[in-house]
């Protein structure tokens, strides 16, 4: 049974109040042309755990469908801190679930291995004073390694980018996966959005590309340069005039509501989107 | 400064910091990292061959064509020779202890024990300023048998007496307090900015000078630090790059220039 979906068809899984995921890594691999569609929908009140993002999570953020977001880290590396992101923290308008790489990777591990919670070491940081339901501290014997314990991690949903799949849901990456994986299997449901659609053949031809097998996925969505402006591996590059003009209509309300609507509620899907970039081709397809 | 030694701030504290690394040793380089790229990549191409390094964010091993690029850019799968999968990294910089040699990180702020933040400046629950977050730093500061903390901009801000936020234990609260709280020795080593090299002095662990960039004074990393910096006697100048560190600097490892257009 197929199990691609159109964006809308996928999207309506998202109710206010759930709890979503992002994957990629910062520049790598964020799922766009999915958040672009939680926008469009205008669901709101959502709780977010992104990867290690960029312009993913800040984007849902600053269109105010997020009521609490996870921060792992949220940067826009060269281009600066996230516009967003930081100004919703400094504003206090947004609740932030402060967290670290060992405290995701735990509670994702645990997520996926049904276990109530894992196991991480203490590293003396401030971070349980500002998140102490994440990172519960656990009696050890003297001498004994201290360590905390943080609470499995399932995510309602988590949208992920790869650049293709077949239409069983075996999604393939030309790049490394970063957290994908992990999410994908904690996560309760899984949208995967392609850059494009292989045939089944394909797939079973290049079969070690397929890092996420159909088992794992619940729907994907066809979204040519649905990474955009991020990197698809091998596909297309980081787009660093999108994200410097992203960053400099952040700086204003009416600018970045003009933005979103430019690029985000006038483009009906990842097709006018598409269109509206100027119909750049792939680079290595 | 960086007139006098005819290079930039990025380029001084990438020689600065590949002359501490050793051959043989094992490292991690996280996200917005061209110094420590270059730091690494200088080091691999004078006296430590075997140098490994790996990029936490991208997981390729070793990258290295002559170009620095950000270490998760995909452009760095094709001159890398492995890659590892994030959770496995996750395994090696969270549960086995030492595993890593040495990490290089930033940071919005250090203080005199050496603790960084990367999170946020004034109350976290109403920052003035909010910072990209914790990633990785948390573990590497606390686990890798040293860290060294690059700060191209030394100013009071910066250099406080005490960090609004802790996520990269240092020393801690000085003295012993690292190893009492249950965390491995170690701790930072060497603090590299604009004006100068700085140390921990070993009992108090409070930090010091080692050594001023040509033409810093005392009085001036004092005016521009929020606590009192140990100084020990009249510290010397930085040796400046030579001219062969210099040369495989900009031929062989930032062959495009990144550190000389940066500040």
């Amino acid at each position: 049974m197929s199990k691609i979906k159109s964006i809308s068809e996928a999207i309506d899984v998202i109710k206010p109040g759930m709890t979503v995921a992002t994957g990629g890594w910062i520049f790598n691999a964020q799922p766009m042309a999915l958040v672009r569609e939680i926008v469009r929908k205008e669901i709101k009140h959502l709780t977010l755990i992104p990867a290690p993002g960029s312009i993913a999570p800040d984007m849902l953020i600053g269109a105010g469908a997020v009521k609490t977001t996870g921060c792992i880290f949220i940067s826009f590396e060269q281009f600066g801190l996230a516009p967003n992101f930081r100004k919703a923290a400094e504003t206090g308008s947004i609740g932030i679930l402060e967290m670290d790489g060992p405290a995701i990777a735990g509670g994702l591990r645990a997520g996926a291995c049904d276990l109530p919670y894992g196991l991480i070491p203490d590293m003396c940081t401030d971070l349980p004073d500002v998140n102490p339901e994440y990172y519960q501290p656990v009696q050890s014997a003297p001498g004994e390694r201290r360590m905390l314990k943080v609470p499995a991690i399932k995510p309602d949903v988590v949208l992920l980018h790869a650049q293709q799949a077949d239409e069983l849901g075996n999604v393939q990456y030309r790049a490394p996966v970063f957290f994908d994986i992990l999410m994908a299997q904690a996560a309760r449901h899984v949208i995967v959005s392609v850059d494009r659609i292989v045939s089944h053949e394909t797939v079973r031809k290049s079969h070690a590309l397929t890092r996420l097998p159909s088992a794992f996925v619940d729907a994907v969505v066809e979204a040519p340069f649905g990474a955009h402006p991020t990197v698809s591996a091998g596909f297309y590059d980081l787009d660093e005039k999108h994200i410097a003009d992203y960053v400099k209509a952040s700086a204003d309300a009416s600018a970045f509501d003009e933005y979103l609507s430019s690029y985000v509620r006038k483009c009906a899907g990842p097709a006018e989107y598409h269109k509206k970039i100027g119909s750049p081709a792939f680079l290595d397809a | 400064m960086s007139t006098d030694l005819h290079c930039t701030t990025s380029e001084l504290l990438s020689v600065l910091l590949a002359r501490d690394l050793c051959d043989g040793e094992k490292a991690i380089v996280g996200t917005n990292s061209d110094v420590q790229v270059a730091a690494c990549n200088l080091a691999r191409n004078m006296h430590a061959p075997t140098l490994w390094w790996v990029s936490g964010p991208g997981g390729m091993v070793n990258a290295d064509d002559g170009v620095i690029r950000p270490t998760a850019d995909h452009r760095n799968l094709a001159c890398c020779e492995a890659v590892m999968d994030l959770p496995q990294m996750i395994d090696f910089i969270d549960w086995e202890i030492h595993f890593f040699d040495f990490a290089i990180l930033g940071a919005l702020q250090i203080d005199r024990f050496g603790n960084i933040n990367t999170v946020c400046v004034g109350p976290h629950s109403k920052p003035k300023l909010r910072g990209p977050g914790t990633v990785g730093i948390a573990a590497l500061t606390a686990l890798s048998k040293r860290f060294y903390v690059v700060m191209p901009k030394h100013h009071r801000g910066a250099f406080v007496e005490r960090v609004d936020f802790l996520n990269g234990p240092g020393h801690l609260d000085g003295g012993t307090t690292r190893t009492d709280r249950g965390l491995p020795a170690g701790g930072p080593k060497l603090v590299v900015s604009n004006l100068g090299v700085f140390d921990f002095e070993p009992s108090t662990k409070r930090m010091r000078i080692i050594s001023l960039h040509p033409g810093v004074t005392v009085d001036q990393v004092q005016a521009n630090t929020g606590f009192e910096m140990l100084v020990e006697g009249a510290p010397p100048v930085t040796m400046a790059p030579t001219a062969e560190e210099m040369q495989i600097l900009r031929q062989k490892v930032d062959s495009t220039g990144v550190l000389r257009s940066a500040a």
